[in-house]
């Protein structure tokens, strides 16, 4: 054992072995996640310690829940993340290829070939791959029909339980993105896909699912006597406690008269009716409010006929405060040292009411022309909502990312096998050893396409073939260039022109998992010693012996 | 202790015999020396070590590496705060010293089983170090702070064996990064205390970027919908707090009539919008405001008064930022409320947040006399990758620090440690008795970083090492080890240079702790 010569306490693993087992230890999450690649992948269902149930198909939540501890496996864990929060969909399909990259190197280590060559290898296919995906197989989005959105966010859902009903969802996900467009100050537009607020409600079949043209809150008004309805709102929103006045600490108020309590109660609830009274003063008719409402504020509000809502989420409020152009106010201090309520800082909706979706009741505010939009999603039970949230959160962001780069890809491993033909094409110009590499990470891509047949139950084999056969002639022969565009039609078992048949993909969700994908095998594939030291034994048992 | 008592423990824990003492200290250093060892060099790999309470940590680093591996030995420990030296003194070459160190052990326990006396084998390896360094000092080119070229050169080849080897982009970011903090005309030193490294999850290390100016952590403060984005930005740093005071005893207020109430509660907002009236007076829009932890640095009152006049407030500075924050904005730090004028202000283009995929960071751009800090901001796709780029990156600015402070360099590759031996062992010949065997195995010892350079790529170390002899003997100098392409080649061709610095502080550092070890003749542990 090295360690007895290191001196440290703990164990060494080092050279082949410590690969051997990283390899696994990644090939081993990547199996896990495989089988729920693709339209025809099928679901996971997880269930954690506490019993909680969670079923699904999106990569990066499996692998969350599963709590890994292998080091090198939570590279892969984490790189799925990454996926997810840079691009949001895709993260099954990194893992994938990361693992199918590592155990490729792996292969080539034992046949003596240097890592560090390896490495470089990679790095050069990896950037010659983006290079060719920019270059030549992205298309932009100005020459495709326009029902091409629609058809990346039916794409994005093929794999998800949402599938069925993906012409209903696909429209819906993109009014839904269409409605928040926003332009920044430098002239480009921008989806902020976290303006678009989803809610979940038992009951109904998925198809009724519905976008609301306003932002739904999952709330309800503070006090029965509230109208439920309110036309032409005006909204304050609010950050603070609506409540009777508290002294600070350290304050305290002496009463040496009977007659002085009844004063100094009065003026308690007066601090705050004049709060409120400013509050009605400046027009507003709705008040939205993060914190809480006590029932002798409530009476001031219902006697004036507004309508209030408390316990709003700060990020809900703030939201439709964006929406409805007003601002949250945390306090209603102004800048002479008074109280005052601005009535610049009061939203307009359309309309606020209160609305009963299956056994709850929501509040919607309502805004035809306003940059806020809602999908309240229906389902029969709780966890094919929670997968339905995450699959619309994923076509979202698929949607967002189309529409803000303006470039798309065919998908159904159509990119996978161009580039794997290309790439075996940049190996053979190579002299050195890094040939072998490159043509390696050529062969890794093809495992996109291979999964997505094996999952179909389809013979990969024989489509990935046919596959680059046709992408073989699409960049040798140039009339035939259309041909570029050939991906796997899963449900017929054939090759066929997927950008025709609106499977697409946005360029840069590729682009973003060829390089997260290769950064991560690199990383592993660097590693050539683990050493792990042996947790300190806490003081206390000590005298428990050691039970090494 | 039970009866299955650690190694680590039993191996020192009594009274040994002098020797053995010897002994037991040279194989504990040879053992740290070749565990780092395959690290060396571009082809080098890269080490995991799980920490106690599984942290993971991936890297390439020889201090990084021997500072978590919590070693027990006491001479093991002397190696690890040896490549610690190392990296305080040069920053990088931290690897080479330590299988440096563990050379010369090698050399000293023959040298001791001959029945050399350990006063003797010290006294001729300092002999032998002061003829090296002569020798490498003699080898090496000048060079000037305005050939960036070079500059960049140098940084290459010290980020080469670490896992940014592929993104030139860092290495001509090293070297911008320090030109940028010096005046190369007269500087001597550089203070890495002006470059600020700020990781970010999230990219990959292409996207690694030199800003001229600032970039925070943090967020601006959003609480109450304060502005994101200043154009024109007049900066304000405070050290005080924009809440309500408070008094350091316990203090009572007591009210005894109603009409008091309101005076009380309204004292609070007077207070703090005098506070903010003053800051937006002086001309101040971006307020950074230095962390507190006795009470609130700023409360909801006081962001709301600071939203309302448009000033962008960024919080929680930690203190030891204010000083490189000062001298990158040319503000001063205002203690006090009624200190607070307007020629205390940095001045800035731009002060903007930017959304990343790990949250939002805070960019100060276009400060009006550049020159004096910047920052670099790392980004990586995970952790691991991102804490390593940082490393790497300091490693190559402190190679550009070296060669600010010595500006000198020499050939990489092995061909200065060839020479050196080369050099010394006809410089043996010259001497008499025991004094020259020493100094024999001494040279002969430094032949491990050729041998295991060429050992990490692949290639045979014998055959190549004593190829490179027979070049240095034919006086060809810069022959060194072309890792890349697996053959002896002039190496200054390649473009693999490095400062002269590294390699003196690394022999010098390494011969010191060598004869500190062989000094010892006795372990007593005291409990």
């Amino acid at each position: 054992m090295s360690n007895k010569v290191l001196m440290i306490d703990g164990d060494r693993i080092s050279g082949q072995d410590v690969r051997n087992q990283n390899v696994t230890a990644v090939t081993a999450i990547a199996n896990i996640v495989k089988t729920s690649f693709g339209p025809i992948g099928l679901d996971k269902m997880l269930v954690d310690n506490i019993g909680d149930v969670t079923i699904t198909n999106d990569g990066a939540t499996i692998l969350k829940m599963l709590e890994v501890e292998h080091p090198a496996a939570k590279v892969l864990v984490q790189l799925a993340d990454l996926q997810d929060q840079e691009v949001g969909d895709g993260t099954t399909s990194v893992v994938i290829l990361a693992a199918e990259l590592l155990k490729r190197a792996n292969e080539l280590v034992q046949r003596k070939i240097h890592p560090t060559v390896i490495i470089s290898g990679y790095r050069i296919a990896c950037q010659e791959a983006i290079k060719y995906i920019n270059e030549e197989l992205a298309i932009k989005v100005d020459t495709l029909p326009k029902d091409f959105i629609v058809n990346t966010a039916k794409t994005s859902m093929s794999s998800k339980t949402i599938n069925d009903d993906s012409d209903f969802f696909s429209k819906m996900v993109v009014e839904a993105i269409n409605r928040v467009k926003t332009i920044d100050y430098k002239g480009d537009a921008k989806y902020p896909v976290n303006s678009i607020n989803i809610l979940k409600a038992h009951g109904k079949s998925a198809k009724e699912s519905i976008l609301v043209e306003g932002y739904a809150l999952n709330c309800t008004v503070a006090a029965e006597g509230m109208p439920k309805r309110v036309q032409n709102a005006k909204i304050a929103f609010l950050d603070f406690n609506l409540a009777k006045t508290k002294m600070k600490l350290g304050q305290k108020v002496v009463v040496t008269n009977v007659n002085d309590l009844e004063a100094i109660r009065d003026r308690e609830n007066d601090i705050i009716k004049e709060r409120i009274q400013l509050i009605i003063k400046s027009g507003a008719n709705v008040v939205l409010t993060t914190k809480g409402i006590d029932d002798l504020c409530l009476k001031y509000f219902v006697e004036a006929g507004c309508m209030a809502v408390r316990r709003c989420k700060k990020e809900d409020l703030k939201r439709i405060a964006k929406a409805c152009g007003g601002t949250v106010l945390i306090t209603l201090a102004n800048l002479d040292g008074e109280e005052s309520f601005d009535p610049t800082a009061l939203g307009t909706a359309d309309q606020v009411s209160q609305d009963r979706v299956a056994d709850d009741e929501l509040i919607v505010v309502k805004n035809s022309n306003k940059k806020a939009a809602s999908i309240i999603l229906r389902g029969a039970n709780s966890l094919m909502l929670d997968e339905m949230e995450r699959s619309i959160h994923d076509s979202l962001c698929i949607v967002k990312r189309a529409l803000e780069s303006g470039t798309i890809v065919p998908g159904g491993g159509a990119v996978e096998s161009a580039l794997s033909i290309y790439l075996d094409n940049v190996a053979a110009t190579m002299g050195s050893r890094k040939q072998l590499a490159i043509s390696e990470f050529a062969e890794s891509l093809l495992v996109i396409p291979k999964q997505l047949a094996v999952n179909a139950a389809l013979d990969a084999t024989d489509l990935v073939a046919k596959l680059r056969s046709y992408h073989h002639v699409a960049q040798t022969d140039s009339t035939k260039k259309s041909y570029a565009h050939s991906g796997l039609d899963l449900f017929a078992g054939k090759v066929k022109n997927n950008v025709e048949a609106g499977v697409l993909e946005p360029a840069v969700a590729k682009v973003k998992c060829i390089k997260f994908a290769t950064e991560a095998a690199i990383t592993i594939l660097r590693i050539d010693d683990m050493i792990t030291l042996t947790p300190k034994q806490a003081q206390g048992d000590d005298h428990a012996g050691h039970g090494h | 202790m039970a009866t299955k008592a650690p190694v680590s423990r039993s191996d020192f824990n009594e009274k040994e015999k002098e020797k053995d003492v010897r002994t037991s200290n040279i194989v504990a250093a040879r053992a740290v020396a070749d565990a780092i060892r395959t690290s060396l060099g571009p082809k080098g790999m890269d080490k995991m070590i799980i920490s106690p309470n599984k942290e993971v940590l991936i890297s390439n680093d020889g201090a990084t590496i021997l500072q978590n591996l919590d070693l027990k030995h006491p001479a093991a420990k002397m190696l690890a705060e040896l490549a610690k030296a190392q990296d305080i003194e040069a920053g990088d070459g931290t690897t080479s010293v330590c299988v440096i160190a563990g050379a010369l052990l090698g050399a000293v326990s023959q040298l001791m089983a001959k029945g050399i006396h350990p006063s003797i084998i010290s006294e001729s390896f300092h002999l032998a170090l002061n003829k090296s360094l002569d020798v490498l000092t003699s080898m090496a080119v000048p060079v000037s702070l305005t050939d960036r070229t070079s500059l960049v050169k140098s940084a290459t080849t010290s980020l080469n064996s670490k896992v940014v080897s592929q993104y030139t982009n860092l290495a001509s970011i090293a070297v911008d990064a320090v030109l940028n903090v010096i005046n190369p005309a007269t500087a001597n030193n550089v203070n890495l205390k002006d470059i600020k490294l700020i990781k970010k999850l999230g990219g990959t290390i292409e996207d690694t970027e030199l800003v001229q100016g600032l970039v925070f952590d943090q967020t601006a403060s959003h609480t109450a919908g304060g502005p994101t984005r200043i154009q024109n930005a007049k900066i304000g740093l405070i050290q005080f707090c924009l809440s309500a005071p408070k008094t350091y005893m316990d203090n009572n207020i007591v009210v005894g009539d109603y009409a008091k109430m309101d005076k009380v509660i309204k004292e609070e907002p007077k207070l703090i919008l005098e506070m903010c009236r003053k800051i937006q007076k002086s001309g101040c829009n971006v307020l950074l405001v230095q962390k507190s932890i006795l009470r609130d640095a700023v409360n909801e009152l006081s962001l709301h008064y600071l939203a309302k006049l448009k000033i962008l407030v960024i919080k929680d500075i930690e203190r030891e930022d204010i000083e490189f924050i000062c001298t990158t904005v040319g503000c001063t730090p205002i203690a006090n409320i009624d200190s607070f004028s307007p020629e205390k202000l940095g001045k800035a283009d731009l002060v903007e947040e930017v959304g990343t995929s790990d949250g939002k960071i805070v960019k100060i751009t276009g400060i009006p006399n550049p020159g004096k800090t910047v920052t670099v901001l790392c980004r990586g796709s995970n952790k691991l990758v991102l804490d390593e780029a940082e490393r790497s990156l300091h490693d190559a600015l402190c190679v550009i620090r070296s060669l600010v402070k010595k500006k000198f360099l020499i050939a990489g590759g092995g061909a200065p440690e060839i020479q050196v031996s080369q050099q010394v062992t006809a410089f043996s010949k010259t001497l008499t008795g025991m004094t020259s065997y020493c100094v024999r195995a001494y040279a002969e010892a430094l032949e491990i970083i050729p041998y295991t350079l060429a050992e990490n790529a692949g290639l045979h170390p014998i055959s190549i090492v004593t190829e490179l002899r027979n070049k240095h003997a034919q006086g060809e100098i810069n022959s060194g080890i072309n890792v890349r392409k697996g053959a002896i080649t002039n190496i200054l061709q390649e473009n693999v240079v490095q400062p002269l610095l590294v390699s003196t502080s690394a022999l010098s550092l390494a011969t010191e702790t060598v004869i500190m070890l062989l000094k010892i003749d006795d372990i007593a542990t005291a409990r």
